[in-house]
């Protein structure tokens, strides 16, 4: 398991060009910055598309929306078969490229188990055209693709929990992160490059743009998901060891998530409730899987 | 020369890529393709070739991008399908090609409207940007496969090629094959370098492929598409200079590597065949000529690049052409007939009838082609063709 970088110790250094061409407040671009400072430069990166984020100063390569999986296996084995395998394959896709359409070629390549680091940066729906509904879209979100009305309370279906999913395929090393929590997450970065298999890491980036909320609150909307038991922040290694890396004596209410964002100012408190109960019903399950060490589904 | 051995077309088809040290190897099965994937497992098995790594991918598609990230990153890279399994790769394919990634693709024909063969899955694939490449037997699919590498990496080409090579009477039918020695290979084939390198520590490091680049920039759209063009084009010469090196270091021809003509001197009409139908209707031609009738062959081997300047010098050496298309775009027709009129249109005006048979696997016989050679001798006499198609 990861330990958190201490704030002196983390790099001064930056390996993401600025400016970029994100957006206000991206949490996307955070989480880049985050991650290239820390990752090193014996790399290639990945891409699929999404929003632009942070172009990094490292090589990189990139295929089709539906083709990051073996985009990724191609290179570790191209990799493998030249002797270099000092150099990692890493992945820096977003949720649609991981949990939508590109889900296919990724679990396989977990199943194969390739030496391959795969990090989302998840903002839960396409926002790269316009917010359309994803894999990773919260229930009762309202997307592009979901809109709410007299016959819809905006999104159907729950998230795709792909951590717990992908732990079922035993894959080495899997955790979820935040940028409003830098040293963890730097700390799951530096920890997983190095780990031979198939490793990923999930990072809560907030799109200020598609949940509509103040772009100056991007971290605090994304404090508020992990303090309030949406976005636990764990990782879980070989499909079985699970370790909760942040628990509050507490969970705030869900509503301190809610309600910054406009995609869900039309939920009813019935609603509301439902989420409620769920989050915390999963997040005494978590409690439950950290005492005992162990994934509990 | 190195050993022979008799082998079915897809041992022959696996044996050029290890003979060509392929590096990494991605496929999924699919019949007829099936057992080159198996033949790749075995070598990789073996322990013979170190280093190589065969993927058993989940789908066409995902080999299609493994392969193409493989080679970018450096590695000599090899995939192979079938029919739907081509299809499923469209995608991807593109990628490859406007990548100008340089890697090799078998193509078992296996038709689009049943298992049995015929030209439709290639056939579909044509704006894909790729060489397509299509021969008759499994000493020709041994040294095709081995010298697209070479005309794939050249750096005037440096585009994908797809060696087509039908299902089943090919690639399950054992026919000696010739294997030439590794170190006359090695010697021909060099190692493959990638224009530019993606390793971090590399000075030459281009970074690989940058994403996102470029878009909004005051650019030419076309530019792309205008070197895409040319370099596909231009793979004629590339094409003609390996063939012709092979012969002269292997000893075997394939007409010039665009076509391979058989009897065409002095013939009065040529008929044109692709894949194997083109062994029966040599067939064909020996017993029309027998019988004092001058029907010459003329095998077209690369079809992307078109042949136009070797079909330019044929249609003025004869007085009719009859194309057989062994696929059909409904709607549009044989995609050789076509292709072979806008080349001649305004160049040379000989009928050309444009024949379309041998489809999901319906069997072409050298009788068959004997009416074709009759019926083209008839249209030169009347100076004009039947409507096509013309169905055989």
């Amino acid at each position: 398991m990861s330990k958190p970088i201490p704030r002196p110790q983390v790099p001064m250094e930056e390996r993401v060009i600025t400016p970029g061409s994100t957006c206000q407040g991206c949490g996307a671009a955070m989480a880049a910055r985050l991650t290239f400072k820390v990752i090193g430069p014996n790399i290639i990166r990945h891409g699929v598309p999404c929003c632009p984020d942070q172009t990094s100063m490292t090589p990189s390569t990139g295929s089709v929306f539906e083709g990051g999986g073996p985009c990724l296996t191609g290179t570790s084995r191209a990799l493998k078969a030249l002797g270099r395998t000092d150099i990692k394959a890493v992945a820096f896709f977003g949720d649609g490229g991981t949990y939508d359409i590109g889900l296919g070629g990724i679990m396989a390549a977990a199943q194969r188990n390739e030496n391959v680091f795969v990090i989302t940066k998840d903002n839960e729906a396409y926002m790269n055209t316009g917010g359309q509904h994803s894999g990773g879209s919260p229930k009762y979100a309202e997307t592009a693709t979901d809109p709410v009305g007299p016959a819809s309370r905006g999104n159907p279906s729950n998230k795709f929990q792909a951590a717990l999913a992908f732990a079922a395929l035993g894959v080495p090393y899997l955790a979820t992160a935040s940028v409003a929590f830098p040293e963890d997450l730097m700390a799951k970065v530096k920890y997983a490059k190095d780990i031979i298999g198939f490793r990923m890491l999930l990072i809560a980036t907030p799109c200020p743009v598609g949940w509509r909320f103040d772009p100056a609150k991007t971290i605090e909307v994304a404090r508020a998901g992990v303090q309030s038991g949406l976005w636990p922040l764990y990782e879980i290694e070989n499909g079985t060891t699970f370790k909760l890396n942040y628990k509050p004596k507490e969970l705030k209410p869900i509503t301190e998530y809610l309600k910054p964002q406009a995609r869900f100012r039309h939920m009813t408190e019935t609603e509301i409730n439902e989420i409620q109960v769920a989050t915390t019903k999963r997040w005494e399950k978590f409690l439950k899987a950290d005492e005992a060490n162990q994934v509990l589904l | 020369m190195g050993d022979y051995e008799v082998m079915v077309g897809n041992k022959a088809c696996a044996v050029a890529c290890k003979l060509a040290r392929v590096k990494v190897a991605a496929a999924f099965p699919i019949t007829p393709q099936t057992t080159i994937t198996e033949y790749l497992a075995e070598i990789a098995a073996s322990g013979e070739m170190p280093g190589f790594e065969f993927v058993n991918c989940e789908g066409e598609l995902p080999a299609q991008v493994i392969v193409s990230s493989a080679a970018r990153v450096g590695a000599r890279s090899f995939t192979c399908t079938s029919g739907p399994g081509l299809l499923y790769m469209h995608h991807p394919m593109q990628e490859t090609a406007s990548g100008r990634v340089p890697i090799v693709m078998a193509v078992v024909h296996r038709g689009v409207k049943s298992m049995q063969p015929d030209h439709s899955d290639l056939m579909s694939q044509q704006w894909q940007g790729w060489l397509h490449l299509y021969v008759e037997n499994a000493q020709e699919i041994l040294d095709t496969i081995v010298m697209s590498y070479k005309i794939a990496e050249d750096k005037r080409v440096r585009l994908p090629v797809a060696v087509g090579y039908d299902g089943y009477v090919l690639s399950y039918t054992a026919e000696p094959v010739d294997i030439p020695d590794q170190a006359i290979i090695d010697g021909f084939l060099p190692p493959y370098k990638p224009p530019s390198s993606m390793f971090y520590d590399d000075p030459e490091s281009g970074g690989g492929r940058r994403r996102g680049g470029g878009d909004g920039e005051d650019r030419d759209g076309n530019t792309a598409w205008k070197i895409h063009h040319s370099a596909a084009e231009g793979a004629e010469t590339v094409i003609k200079e390996v063939f012709a090196e092979w012969n002269k270091l292997i000893g075997r021809k394939y007409g010039n590597g665009m076509v391979e003509e058989y009897r065409t001197d002095g013939a009065d009409v040529v008929m044109t065949a692709m894949g194997t139908v083109a062994g029966s209707a040599a067939a064909a031609v020996d017993k029309l000529w027998k019988d004092g009738k001058k029907v010459g062959l003329v095998k077209v081997r690369s079809f992307l690049p078109f042949p136009r300047n070797d079909f330019k010098a044929i249609a003025k050496k004869v007085q009719a052409i009859g194309v057989f298309d062994r696929s059909i775009q409904p709607g549009m027709g044989g995609p050789v007939y076509h292709a072979l009129r806008t080349t001649l249109y305004d160049e040379v005006h000989v009928p050309i009838a444009g024949f379309v048979g041998g489809l999901s696997g319906k069997e072409v016989k050298v009788d068959d082609f004997i009416k074709v050679g009759e019926k083209t001798l008839a249209y030169a006499k009347a100076k004009k063709a039947d409507a096509h198609p013309i169905w055989v």
